[in-house]
């Protein structure tokens, strides 16, 4: 099947365009607003799955490319195309869009406002993922920030003016860096097209003091994002306030944001300063695994454990991407994919289960099982899936990442060791939460409280799918990730 | 004769100053109607800069010429000019007659035309003052604030002292190059070379409000109307940058030491302007000082030195004026303080997004024009070498997201106090502002055409 020309564009700004209607067309028919999104998601994600239908397998490079002028006098190219690994982070931000849609169903103050804030956040992270030309990747990463702030700031938690705040700053002091970044690699190659410099980093065009330096430029920008111990206190803050729908798509899609563009960004254009970096950033990798599970352990309120089991498992995908290794680069998509639906699916059961009982602590929702049994077993399934049980989606990421970690000639082997040491906090604090929130004697306040409705299991139903079929048969995500993965790291033993 | 058709814009604007004077009597009743003269008289400025294109009448011997920044400050002047003169004519004053106001409006913009095209150092002088005594007026404009005419004559003193120090430095310049053209101008090499680049350049930097000439700003600005904070924090900067670049194209070359004291003013003006905006209350002050931090940014163009940084600093100004200009007539139509802007969103969501979407774009957020406007400015100052200014700035663009949302939460995040009703908001002033918004995503996301028209080169 070939690639219909323009359909990545289209994928990218539907959105926006849904984000123009929404507002207007709220104020000729109050309640429009939900239905415009959930059609705009709908046909988004039915666009991407026609561009996964025609992508081709076997082949690594860029597919289903637009490349036109946008600002010719300063260089700045329109520049799209997928990979297999851009192609399953857009898919991903395609699914988890739609579902973002579905659960912020009873949103009803300021709804037209809300709806397109939640647009306008698809057409970033879907540019994200596509975009080539640097410019064009600076904007679509600088766009998601506005709306997440709203999303955060007026329909958040009690601490939501805070939380936004400092989401904004943190990460916008994060990404300026990046722009440094590029805006130097430009000086030095005389282009802001990413498969060009992509090439000409492989090709040896940049010495290895200067890639030091943009390295750390991006690094920065990146490990913001991901996030990477110690750069993570804005996450906890950020995910505790933001609405389900923003947790979701926090968690799913803006941290694979940093970890995508180090694997799209830092290795193929700074092949030898990552391998310079590769030790101490394996070092902070399993620090972020340690460190995450750790404070999981301790937190009491259930959206701040799965937060920061979020930061734990980002680790892996850290640890994956800078063993330079094609296992652990399968590993590192993997992960992230796999996190992106099984965080997806905690915070959404933690939503379905603050929506009724209105507090997210652990010792007052004991005993869902009882209580809410459809959501335990729900909540069971996704914690199952979180902590790496073999035959579900978590597993294989993680054991190839931890593989892929232990064959680096990069990684000095007792960091796979304590990162190895993180699988099993995580089957410990996972489990524990598991203990005492699904099973035991329902507690006063859950008790007698309505079971998840048909639209809540519906919502989380293609997310269970995906776990399964992916824990089960891994080349269906690796067979689009493998090709791209073994072209960047031909590129990377070549230049080290 | 055609030489002269190069000058057809300034003369639209004296006649419609002169014609808004007396409006009164010619459109009796109407009381706005002076600034409805001022606008079209605006509009057939900017047509006129467009349509007479650019030259060097051979009639102005040199002191006159039109190249492209030149044009380009022309018609954005025209324009913002036009633009803040329909608000006006829609919304009016609280207190004093708009007719004068007009009046002053339009001498300030025909000072700030004659500016970006002056090649000659006195005519530089001359058009400077042209373009801010007006400015001093209008800050005091409302002659029964006490505080209003402290500020005022603040501005006018330093703006006063600033204008004898450009005036002594050029006194030195004219005397070493023996001619008043800009192009003629040999400074000697050493101390008195370098003292007389250095008041010239204090001069300008007053006029931009940059530090450590800036103090004025803030206390002038939180006197005045905020309409006439709209204009002068706005329009005329556009062609004091164009000024401002004519001069360090013309003096670096032979003053080694202007980059060093541009490089000394860009991280005060950043660090002063982008601290000092934090604690403020009143949006007028808040924008004042962001005005002395965006006149940091570009002063690292300038700085870095060159056609391209030149180039850059320019298309920042336009970029800094039109949301400065928007905001500043949200603020002159919802009110002067935070107080008054909490709620906003729920009582006048246009607005308040609207306001958003110029705030951001001060930030830097793509695909803005701010952001596209710093993207030119620091790809200029990392290629001139100026790679740790060029970081120091980008940081300095993150800190002022922090003042610029305190404007934002008190809009989205806070409710309105009782006692506040909805601002009164005329469609024409909603259209003027929606142009704003416009125009900050049509120069951001279509930068091409702008750019490859800034160019600093005869043509």
């Amino acid at each position: 099947m070939s690639l219909i020309p323009g359909l990545l564009s289209a994928i990218v700004f539907l959105p926006l365009a849904g984000a123009v209607i929404v507002p207007i067309a709220a104020r000729l028919a109050p309640g429009a607003a939900k239905w415009i999104a959930l059609a705009v998601a709908a046909v988004g994600l039915a666009m991407t799955v026609v561009l996964v239908a025609g992508f081709d397998v076997s082949a690594a490079g860029m597919q289903a490319v637009t490349n036109v002028s946008w600002v010719e006098q300063a260089g700045i190219r329109y520049h799209l195309g997928v990979d297999g690994i851009s192609l399953a982070m857009l898919a991903l931000s395609s699914l988890l869009g739609l579902i973002a849609v579905i659960a912020s169903w009873k949103i009803t103050e300021r709804a037209p406002a809300y709806f397109a804030m939640l647009l306008l956040l698809q057409v970033g992270m879907n540019g994200v993922f596509v975009a080539l030309d640097f410019v064009l990747f600076y904007v679509f990463w600088e766009l998601v920030l506005v709306p997440m702030f709203f999303l955060i700031g007026m329909w958040g938690g009690a601490r939501r003016d805070y939380a936004s705040v400092k989401f904004f700053i943190y990460t916008l002091a994060g990404s300026v860096f990046m722009l440094i970044g590029i805006i130097a690699l430009y000086l030095s190659a005389g282009t802001f097209d990413m498969v060009e410099l992509a090439a000409k980093g492989a090709s040896g065009a940049f010495g290895i003091g200067f890639q030091n330096w943009v390295f750390l430029a991006f690094f920065l920008g990146f490990a913001v994002k991901v996030p990477v111990w110690p750069l993570h206190t804005w996450l906890p803050d950020a995910h505790v306030e933001a609405p389900t729908a923003a947790s979701v798509l926090l968690a799913g899609i803006l941290l694979k944001m940093g970890t995508y563009g180090f694997i799209r960004v830092s290795l193929p254009m700074l092949p030898q300063a990552a391998a310079a970096w590769a030790p101490w950033i394996s070092v902070l990798a399993a620090i972020s695994i340690v460190y995450g599970a750790a404070v999981a352990f301790a937190q009491t309120d259930l959206k701040k454990l799965v937060a920061y089991s979020s930061v734990s498992h980002m680790g892996f995908v850290m640890l994956g991407i800078f063993s330079l290794t094609a296992a652990g680069l399968n590993g590192a998509v993997a992960v992230m994919f796999s996190h992106g639906v099984v965080t997806g699916m905690l915070f959404l059961i933690v939503g379905i289960v603050y929506d009724r009982a209105h507090t997210r602590e652990i010792a007052k929702i004991g005993g869902l099982s009882q209580a809410m049994p459809v959501t335990g077993g729900l909540l069971a399934f996704a914690a199952f899936a979180s902590l790496g049980l073999p035959g579900l989606s978590g597993f294989v990421g993680e054991f190839l990442s931890l593989v892929g970690s232990w064959q680096s000639a990069v990684i000095p082997q007792w960091v796979t060791i304590v990162a190895a040491i993180g699988v099993l906090l995580a089957a410990a604090y996972t489990l524990w939460m598991v203990l005492r929130v699904v099973l035991g004697k329902p507690t006063e306040t859950v008790t007698g409280l309505p079971d998840a409705t048909p639209r809540e299991i519906g919502m989380l139903v293609p997310l269970i799918a995906l776990t399964v079929i992916v824990g089960v048969w891994w080349s269906s995500l690796l067979a689009f990730v493998d090709p791209a993965v073994r072209a960047l790291v031909a590129v990377i033993t070549k230049a080290v | 004769m055609s030489d002269l058709v190069l000058i057809v814009p300034e003369a639209f604007l004296l006649l419609g100053a002169l014609v808004a004077l007396f409006a009164d009597v010619l459109a009796r009743g109407h009381a706005r109607a002076g600034a409805w003269i001022g606008a079209v008289a605006a509009i057939l400025a900017t047509a006129a800069a467009l349509w007479a294109g650019q030259g060097a009448p051979a009639l102005f011997v040199g002191q006159f010429a039109v190249d492209g920044a030149a044009q380009v400050a022309r018609v954005a002047t025209g324009l913002l000019t036009a633009a803040f003169l329909v608000w006006l004519a829609v919304v009016g004053l609280q207190r004093g007659s708009v007719r004068d106001f007009t009046a002053l409006v339009l001498f300030s913009a025909l000072g700030a035309m004659l500016m970006a095209a002056a090649r000659d150092w006195v005519v530089m002088m001359l058009a400077l003052e042209v373009a801010t005594m007006p400015a001093y007026v209008l800050m005091g404009f409302d002659r029964s604030d006490v505080r209003g005419l402290e500020g005022a004559l603040k501005y006018f003193l330093l703006s006063m002292v600033a204008s004898l120090l450009f005036l002594y430095g050029l006194s030195f310049v004219i005397g070493m190059s023996g001619a008043t053209a800009m192009g003629a101008t040999k400074l000697q090499p050493g101390l008195v070379g370098a003292l007389a680049a250095a008041f010239l350049t204090a001069g300008m930097l007053a006029k931009l409000s940059a530090a450590p000439f800036q103090w004025w700003a803030p206390d002038a600005y939180a006197g005045a109307p905020a309409a006439s904070v709209a204009f002068v924090s706005a329009v005329p900067k556009v062609a004091g940058v164009v000024a401002f670049a004519r001069v360090v194209l013309v003096l670096a070359p032979q003053a080694p030491s202007l980059p060093l004291l541009l490089i000394g003013a860009a991280v005060l003006s950043m660090i002063i302007g982008n601290l000092a905006a934090y604690p403020q209350t009143d949006v007028r002050r808040l924008m004042a000082y962001s005005g002395v931090a965006h006149a940091g940014y570009l002063l690292v163009g300038l700085a870095a030195g060159g056609e391209a940084g030149a180039r850059a600093a320019l298309f920042y100004g336009i970029a800094y004026a039109v949301p400065s200009l928007g905001v500043m007539l949200v603020a002159a139509t919802v009110g002067n303080t935070l107080g008054e802007f909490r709620g906003l969103a729920a009582r006048r969501p246009f607005l308040a997004w609207a306001t958003v979407l110029m705030l951001i774009s001060l930030i830097g957020i793509p695909p803005l024009a701010g952001f596209t406007g710093k993207l030119f400015l620091f790809t200029a100052a990392m290629g001139g070498g100026l790679v740790p200014l060029s970081v120091f700035a980008v940081v300095m663009s993150a800190v002022s997201a922090g003042f610029y949302f305190r404007i934002v939460r008190a809009m989205f995040f806070d409710s309105a106090a009782q006692d506040l009703q909805a601002p009164r908001v005329p469609a024409g002033a909603a259209a003027v502002v929606a142009l704003c918004c416009a125009a900050v995503i049509g120069i951001g996301v279509a930068a091409g055409p702008l750019l490859s028209a800034i160019s600093f080169t005869a043509k």
